[in-house]
């Protein structure tokens, strides 16, 4: 625990995420695909996935309350299980390239579920998204379609949310990396006109959808 | 990895636990085990604050052996295997599992290989100040990962340095004997061995 505290301060964890969100029309996908091999690094092989993400939460209050999301792969049963913190994105100023959150990813054994449910967590929603990613450098890129469950529990009968493709793009790294907006905004220029990655304020989204 | 047995060394009246300490170590020493480093063990306790799970603890273990893992176990008895940055989602769950102050119990000491055995010489110390509570004994058969095939070779090796204070597999061992061991069980067993000191001593606080 020490050495965990130790290497935090020096900051050397990677915590910090920097990402950009856009989406594109399932009838546009394929231009985009074939851009993204055009420029992205070659990492040979499997280029899609396909996760099943549950989103916990722990605590009553309204302000007290905490999100963990619970990650596996379909399509690789012997993936570790994924378990997530993500923090409120920060919107920053107008010199800000790209949004911010703090973001801790563990790997953890498969009986994630069981842990967490014994925990005291609730199981707050649930989703299937499937799509493929993209590496360039230290950026993520993923172009994925959410699918919501018929069924609680059951991956197999999913439906689409919508006729879009949600994309994005991140790095996750150590605080204080504010260079890598530039790196993120050049690349974001490259996929113009087919699809505009823009920081969004998701608050102003959540207040127009309310 | 292979199979892992925990044993608790008795120290008696008027010895120091570094006397035994020290007799354990030069009888492997005699019989040709050679030092490879220090090895600890540590669990840090988190009690539950939340209405949905009340009383619940997690034990957090680390293993020197294991050292980018960590290890979250819960009363039930299930335990999380995860990276070792989940640390940290402890410190975020903090409003819900508070630590349990003073409540820090670890095994540390002299690890030693000879063949295919790995033998570690811990003493266990508790609480802010720090008190040492006894001595641990871990011994890893490395070639076998069935407890059952191997544990009679491990008793006759035991029992070749410890005395007959090693007699019958633990409880948790023997629910365990037929299938494949892993780091987590040997987790478990530090994990029992360490609740029977705190409770030892906090009985005598008390």
């Amino acid at each position: 625990m020490e050495s965990m505290l130790a290497a935090m301060n020096k900051k050397i964890v990677p915590l910090q995420e920097y990402f950009l969100q856009g989406s594109v029309l399932d009838a546009s996908r394929d231009i985009l695909l074939h851009r993204l091999r055009g420029i992205c690094d070659n990492i040979g092989g499997i280029e899609k996935f396909q996760d099943h993400e549950m989103v916990y939460t722990i605590g009553t209050n309204a302000n007290n309350v905490l999100q963990l999301r619970a990650r596996r792969a379909l399509d690789d049963p012997e993936a570790p299980w994924l378990l997530r913190y993500v923090g409120e994105p920060d919107f920053g100023d107008r010199s800000k390239h790209t949004l911010v959150r703090s973001s801790i990813d563990v790997g953890t054994s498969d009986n994630l579920v069981q842990f967490l449910t014994e925990m005291g967590f609730r199981l707050d929603h649930e989703f299937v998204v499937s799509g493929h990613f993209f590496r360039k450098g230290r950026m993520k890129i993923t172009v994925s379609k959410i699918y919501r469950l018929l069924q609680p529990g059951d991956t197999d009968k999913v439906e689409a949310l919508s006729k879009s493709y949600l994309v994005e793009l991140g790095v996750v790294t150590v605080s204080g990396q504010d260079q890598v907006q530039e790196e993120m905004k050049n690349f974001a220029e490259h996929l113009k006109p087919l699809v505009h990655l823009e920081k969004t304020d998701l608050r102003k989204l959540q207040q127009m959808g309310t | 990895m292979g199979v892992v047995c925990v044993a608790s060394y008795p120290v008696p009246e008027g010895k120091s636990g570094q006397q035994i300490v020290d007799v354990l170590q030069s009888r492997l020493e005699q019989l040709g085990a050679e030092k490879s480093g220090q090895f600890n063990v540590d669990c840090e306790t988190y009690q539950s604050q939340v209405p949905s799970a009340q009383n619940r603890l997690v034990h957090l273990l680390h293993n020197s052996e294991q050292p980018a893992t960590c290890f979250a176990v819960l009363d039930t008895g299930t335990c999380l295997v995860a990276d070792n940055l989940f640390n940290l989602l402890m410190l975020k769950l903090k409003n819900f599992y508070p630590t349990r102050k003073g409540f820090k119990i670890e095994s540390k000491g002299q690890r030693y290989s000879l063949g295919d055995f790995i033998i570690k010489i811990g003493s266990v110390t508790f609480g802010q100040n720090i008190s040492f509570k006894g001595i641990l004994v871990e011994v890893e058969y490395c070639p076998c990962m069935v407890p059952g095939d191997c544990w009679d070779l491990m008793k006759e090796f035991m029992q070749g340095f410890m005395g007959n204070c090693v007699e019958n597999p633990s409880n948790y061992l023997k629910t365990k004997m037929d299938i494949m061991y892993t780091p987590a069980d040997t987790i478990q067993q530090y994990l029992e061995h360490f609740k029977t000191f705190r409770k030892e001593s906090l009985a005598v606080t008390r």
